[in-house]
């Protein structure tokens, strides 16, 4: 096994292109579509209403700007408008005195998220101001601030599932998604070797040889394994400590997510390559999964986001739903173990059952 | 040492071989003859513990090794038809690993790495990668690969397909020192007949997956003895001429060539006149004429009908 897994790495330095190649994209991706400062809030336009005063469409600025979600930047109506329909910005808002509304050049993801977050902000501004209107509750607010330091009742929503209220975090949901989606490419394609060698011979050369048929398989799945999960690790600790992403101080939790999911993503290799036979259609089929797994799962946008109920149905048997659910849970929601358990035993499940069919499948095709 | 039993494979209800029955005594030189889909691949992976048979049995020194390929693989060196090597690894780093997946190591590796460099003459292009390589130079390789571990047999499948002549040279020479010096057990499939002839002690003849005929190269053209083969060279093909030799009842097969005909006869039948009299009525330029004693390919084409590199 030593021997077979040795001759994997021999064989990727004299040809780490396609390997290296997939580690750089993951950067540029990354990189260039949450850029590199994380005291960088997205950045969304805003005009005022006719309705609202110049002085109160600021106030409502200034608080929607108290969440330092999002950077709402107060502008002029004509230059808002000309932004927006030149496609400099995919979205604009506009204030109202006690609603908003919001003008689209583009219906994408972006937009639920905003929605979501006016419509929490607006709520509770609402709220304190109907308080505000109360006899001897004038100072209704700095009380309520005050008491908000030491509440005298803490309430924590929580569903069985242990799912949170949805926080979004644009370079945490880029980072881990492109990660993920990236690292697909590299294991399948490293995997690939297994067919390649059956395809040129050298298999039934090792197969003569006094080596274990299952040491051959376990020489590749644990070379696999290992460049899949050095890449993923390696970006992570890149973009934590040069581009100062913040992916929290749980790296052992992080480092077991990833071991399980670069398993799954293994097994899943083993199972495809076990229903081809040939390497030029592995190399069709691969992008055809990994891209479909990617928007399914998540990695290109948050699962959150989606309503379609076939396509929530679908996404829970992909491994990358459960890889993005168990990193976000712990580097945005701060998950327990027991909260994590069922992502990572759902991973490993996974794995466990493709490697299963994919060996015996791959084997049946031998003789 | 070897010897199979009644080796039957059948893939997809189709059956590939059928009945193959064959031995092969220590030290011998064993070539297996066929044309394309014979069944020599099939039977040489059955041999070699690569493809379970269907029915039948292989047996090492009486031992059957169908349930237990360990045995066999031990003492067993195969050279595939394909460049089974690393193309990104150089000879050396290729043979290195095969040597390692042998249990070979430290300085007993490094000798058998030099010594099978050495066999197959590429000591001084070692380190060069496998992919940069002329094709007579990676089946060189390709060989040396299988002898790292040193085997007691060898089974060549077709090495010599597709390089130049003398790599191929190089190669039969290499196999003939092997099985004559160093006592190697050979069982060679080939295209060629000549490289049969050259290097084989004893013959299988396979067609549509069946052994057909087997025995010594002596024994095997025994089968034609009581026949000659007359060639006859001719400017141009004549299709009247040609029907009529058919017709001539003491010639026993006429089949046209590129360069004229060619003729069975039975052995010392006196046809030659007659042929020259339906040349001169058909108006006939004969160029040559060449009587000839069975080779290897007649006896192939007397059983199976056709030439072998069909």
């Amino acid at each position: 096994m030593k021997s077979v897994y040795l001759l994997q790495w021999q064989r990727f330095r004299r040809a780490p292109i396609m390997v290296l190649s997939f580690f750089v994209m993951t950067i540029i991706f990354v990189g260039a579509l949450a850029g590199n400062n994380p005291a960088e809030r997205p950045a969304v336009m805003a005009y005022a209403d006719d309705s609202l005063a110049q002085n109160e469409a600021e106030d409502w600025v200034a608080s929607l700007n108290e969440a330092e979600e999002f950077q709402f930047q107060l502008m002029d109506e004509d230059a808002v408008r000309e932004a927006v329909s030149s496609g400099d910005t995919s979205l604009a808002v506009r204030l109202l005195e006690d609603d908003y509304r919001i003008v689209l050049a583009a219906d994408d993801m972006s937009r639920f998220v905003i929605e979501a977050f006016l419509d929490r902000k607006y709520r509770e501004e609402l709220r304190l101001q109907q308080l505000e209107q109360q006899p001897g509750a004038d100072d209704i607010r700095s009380e309520a601030a005050a008491e908000m330091e030491e509440p005298a009742l803490r309430v924590t929503t929580s569903t069985l599932g242990g799912i949170d209220e949805f926080k979004y975090d644009n370079q945490l949901q880029l980072l881990f998604g492109m990660t993920l989606f990236f690292s697909v490419y590299t294991i399948m394609f490293s995997l690939m070797k297994i067919v390649e060698e059956k395809k040129q011979g050298t298999w039934n050369r090792l197969i003569l040889s006094p080596v274990a048929k299952w040491e051959i398989y376990l020489g590749h799945l644990a070379y696999s394994f290992t460049i899949g999960y050095l890449q993923i690790v390696m970006i992570f600790l890149l973009f934590q400590y040069v581009f100062n992403f913040d992916i929290g101080d749980r790296f052992g939790a992080i480092l077991l997510i990833i071991a399980c999911y670069t398993f799954a993503i293994v097994a899943l290799s083993m199972l495809v390559m076990s229903l081809v036979s040939r390497p030029q259609q592995l190399q069709a089929v691969v992008p055809i999964i990994a891209t479909g797994m990617a928007m399914i799962g998540g990695a290109f946008w948050p699962i959150e986001l989606v309503s379609n109920q076939l396509l929530l149905a679908i996404s829970k048997v992909l491994p990358i739903t459960y890889g993005l659910e168990a990193l976000k849970g712990v580097a945005i929601y701060d998950r327990s173990w027991q909260e994590l358990s069922e992502p990572i035993s759902i991973l490993l499940l996974f794995g466990v059952a493709c490697m299963g069919i994919g060996i015996n499948l791959m084997e049946r095709r031998t003789y | 040492m070897l010897e199979t039993e009644e080796l039957k494979k059948v893939f997809k209800g189709k059956t590939a071989v059928e009945g193959a029955s064959l031995y092969i005594d220590k030290g011998e030189s064993v070539g297996l003859l066929g044309p394309n889909g014979a069944g020599k691949s099939t039977t040489i992976s059955m041999i070699s513990t690569l493809l379970k048979p269907t029915s039948g049995d292989v047996r090492l020194n009486g031992k059957s090794v169908i349930k237990n390929p360990s045995d066999m693989r031990r003492v067993l060196g195969v050279v595939p038809q394909e460049i089974a090597l690393y193309a990104e690894l150089s000879a050396y780093e290729n043979l290195k690993f095969f040597g390692r997946i042998y249990g070979l190591t430290g300085k007993a590796l490094e000798t058998a790495i030099q010594h099978s460099l050495e066999l197959v003459g590429l000591v001084e292009r070692q380190k060069e990668i496998v992919k940069t390589y002329s094709g007579g130079m990676k089946r060189r390789v390709n060989i040396a690969a299988a002898m790292m571990h040193e085997p007691e047999v060898i089974i060549m499948d077709e090495p010599t397909v597709g390089i130049d002549p003398q790599s191929r040279s190089h190669i039969l020479e290499m196999v003939r020192k092997l099985n004559k010096e160093k006592g190697l057990t050979v069982l060679y499939t080939s295209h060629y007949m000549e490289e049969v002839e050259r290097l084989c002690d004893r013959v299988y003849i396979m067609d549509h997956g069946k052994i057909i005929a087997s025995g010594t190269k002596d024994e095997l053209k025994s089968i034609l003895s009581s026949e000659e083969t007359v060639w006859i060279e001719l400017d141009r093909p004549y299709p009247a001429f040609f029907k009529e030799l058919q017709s001539i009842e003491s010639i026993k097969q006429a089949i046209e060539t590129e360069k004229g005909i060619k003729l069975i006869l039975p052995k010392g039948s006196r046809v030659l006149g007659k042929v020259f009299q339906a040349s001169e009525r058909h108006h006939v330029q004969i160029i040559n004429v060449n009587v000839q004693t069975p080779s290897l390919e007649d006896v192939f084409l007397h059983l199976t009908g056709r030439k072998l590199r069909d």
